[in-house]
């Protein structure tokens, strides 16, 4: 039987994390994965991460999927796939199907990172074709280019609903609707807006009654819930669609932890049934650790910080790194995972109204329920200021642990500070120069440049622009506002493109002043 | 072939590369699709939708997770059943056909 000195299952972002850390300790490190590819999730990820620069802020999932790919191979990990784990025994030995041969190793270490499956949810019509999972959708169009559909509705607002939302927008499909039974919008509010204002009505308290249809999807009925989840009569909706989307949430795959013997514990916070873990990741079997989603549904950021750390204590285990030098990796990474877990929509946050930003300013409710700010809300968060000439006007209004835009201003306009969860401030003491460098770094979105006094009566305003095809200057169109309804005709006046904007273009546009406040999108 | 469904140009994953176009036989039809695209993936850009029927209801099931694991997408391929469309690779010459069951339709 083979044996190394630390087995991993899963090569996504904590595995691969893990591998690495392990390999650089100096152990022999093999990871199995069933996929044909590794990489895990990330390589459908194609939207730029949140976070400060060492969780990779500002950088798509995609090319973080690649550069932990590139170190793993350089640190010589063994990546063995289409390799599925049948069983791992509590004296760490393992069972693989590799093709169509099964084989036999023996870890001294086990890293379990196999990451988490998704929910769905039951409905009339729901095993119909054309009902199908947001990660399918994100496969289909950022991995295989198919568009999975021509009308799309989405179910859920988290995260997940809404990026993929955004994702199938930049794939050229239309998404019809955003539609959540929860009360308020589950996601970064920056993620809800950047859908919104291209004109996509949220539903919230609404639910899916049925997929219509014989031998596929052709259309789907919403209805209102009320406060016990009952559809109130009346409120039904149709709409035309031939695809109905899910992303109603994760559950930890820790199958294979459980048959192992570990201690398990069912934690809602943490996504589901779960291995009972320490500090290092370990389980209740010693030299047997979990890391990213099996052991707590949360970001690829964590998973990766969760991986380091679970490398680390594996290699402390066999004696590859000492106590000391342990203790060292562990607080690095975990002052790191600690500022990922801060802010708004923090695990120790889930299932409650916050009504105040760190900053004491109210939480626009608007956002939360309809997935856009109001002009009269806007204007009382730091990052949005009255200024002579070109500035940035930040629409960032919830405590989230990212601070790439602080970095990005040149001039040091835009101030995040220490706690990485502050909303970003506007210095109007400084002079914006009207770079871009912010609008681009952006990872929400949300940041915009406007100048009243472009032209006489005119102001410009420069918004992030992530779709095909790119307006060209002297387009004219229509501006959108906040919820994507038609305020006035606009003019394209600039287009820049540059590789450090990492594909969000910078697009300005002519507007009459008075809309300088509201008009935040264009349609040719 | 029909490239209405496909992505040719992204805004962020830029132009799709050229791939070998291989042919296929969906329940008995002439088709075109990528070589080494999963199954799914050239039967969704052709527009096919359902790929099984259940035994018992006879109910169409098509793409679910499109990553191998809730095995609705299995069909019959090169005479083999349950072959899960959406993470096998598409090669030249596959005889590709509409699962029943677990058996393809006899008459």
């Amino acid at each position: 039987m083979k044996r190394y000195d630390l087995v991993i299952v899963g090569a996504g972002p904590a595995g691969l994390s893990a591998a690495i850390e392990a390999a650089k300790n100096g152990l022999n490190v093999v990871v199995y994965d069933e996929n044909s590819k590794p990489g895990g999730q990330l390589f459908k990820q194609i939207h730029k991460f949140f976070g400060s620069k060492e969780h990779k802020a500002k950088i798509r999932g995609f090319k973080i999927g690649e550069e932990l790919l590139e170190e793993a191979d350089k640190l010589g990990v063994e990546v063995v796939l289409n390799a599925i784990v049948l069983g791992l025994h509590p004296e760490k030995e393992l069972t693989i199907k590799v093709e169509e041969e099964v084989i036999h190793v023996k870890g001294d270490t086990v890293i379990i990172a196999t990451g988490a499956a998704e929910n769905m949810v039951t409905f009339r019509g729901w095993t119909l074709p054309g009902v199908i999972g947001a990660g399918a959708a994100q496969t289909m169009m950022n991995l295989n280019k198919v568009r999975p559909g021509d009308k799309v509705l989405m179910l859920g607002t988290g995260n997940v609903g809404l990026v993929v939302s955004y994702q199938l927008l930049q794939a050229g499909c239309e998404v019809v609707a955003l539609v959540d039974a929860a009360p308020r919008v589950g996601g970064y509010g920056v993620h809800a807006a950047k859908v919104a204002r291209t004109g996509v009505p949220f539903y919230l308290s609404h639910t899916i009654i049925e997929a219509e249809g014989k031998d596929h999807v052709t259309g789907v009925v919403i209805g209102e819930v009320d406060a016990n989840w009952n559809i109130i009569p009346g409120s039904e909706k149709h709409f035309d669609v031939d695809t109905i989307c899910m992303a109603v949430g994760l559950s930890p795959m820790s199958q294979l932890l459980k048959s192992a013997g570990c201690k398990i514990v069912e934690d809602p916070k943490k996504g589901g049934v779960v291995p009972e873990i320490d500090e290092l990741g370990q389980t209740s079997i010693p030299g047997v650790y979990a890391a990213g989603d099996v052991s707590g549904i949360e970001e690829a950021s964590s998973a990766m910080i969760e991986g380091r750390i679970a490398g680390a204590a594996a290699s402390e285990y066999l004696g590859y790194i000492t106590k000391e030098e342990l203790e060292e990796k562990i607080k690095v990474n975990e002052s790191a995972l600690d500022a990922l877990r801060q802010g708004m929509f923090a695990p120790k946050n889930r299932g409650k109204l916050l009504e105040k930003t760190e900053e004491g300013v109210d939480i626009s409710m608007n956002l939360l329920k309809k997935g856009y700010l109001l002009e009269e809300e806007v204007e009382k968060y730091p990052g949005v200021t009255k200024q002579k000439g070109v500035h940035p006007v930040i629409e960032c209004t919830q405590n989230i642990p990212c601070n790439p835009c602080q970095d990005s201003c040149p001039k040091g306009c835009i101030m995040v500070g220490k706690n990485i969860t502050s909303l970003p401030v506007v210095d109007t003491e400084k002079q914006c120069i009207g770079c871009g460098m912010c609008v681009a770094s952006c990872s929400g979105q949300s940041i915009f440049l406007v100048d009243e006094e472009f032209e006489e009566g005119y102001a410009s305003i420069t918004m992030p622009y992530e779709f095909l095809p790119l307006p060209k200057v002297g387009d004219k169109g229509v501006a959108l506002d906040r919820s994507g309804a038609k305020v006035c005709e606009a003019e394209v006046v600039d287009v820049r493109k540059a590789p450090v904007f990492d594909h969000t273009n910078l697009l300005t546009i002519k507007v009459p002043v008075e809309m300088s406040m509201k008009a935040r999108f264009f349609k040719n | 072939m029909d490239e209405s469904r496909r992505i040719l140009e992204h805004p962020i994953l830029g132009v799709t590369e050229e791939k070998r176009i291989v042919h296929f036989q969906y329940d008995g039809k002439d088709m075109t699709g990528y070589e080494g695209e999963p199954i799914a993936s050239a039967l969704r850009a052709a527009g096919v939708m359902v790929h099984r029927h259940t035994k018992k209801r006879d109910e169409p099931r098509g793409i679910f997770c499109a990553i191998g694991r809730c095995t609705d997408c299995v069909m019959i391929v090169d005479g083999k059943p349950n072959i899960r469309t959406c993470i096998t690779p598409l090669k030249e010459g596959m005889q590709i056909q509409t699962q029943y069951g677990v058996t393809a339709k006899t008459n």
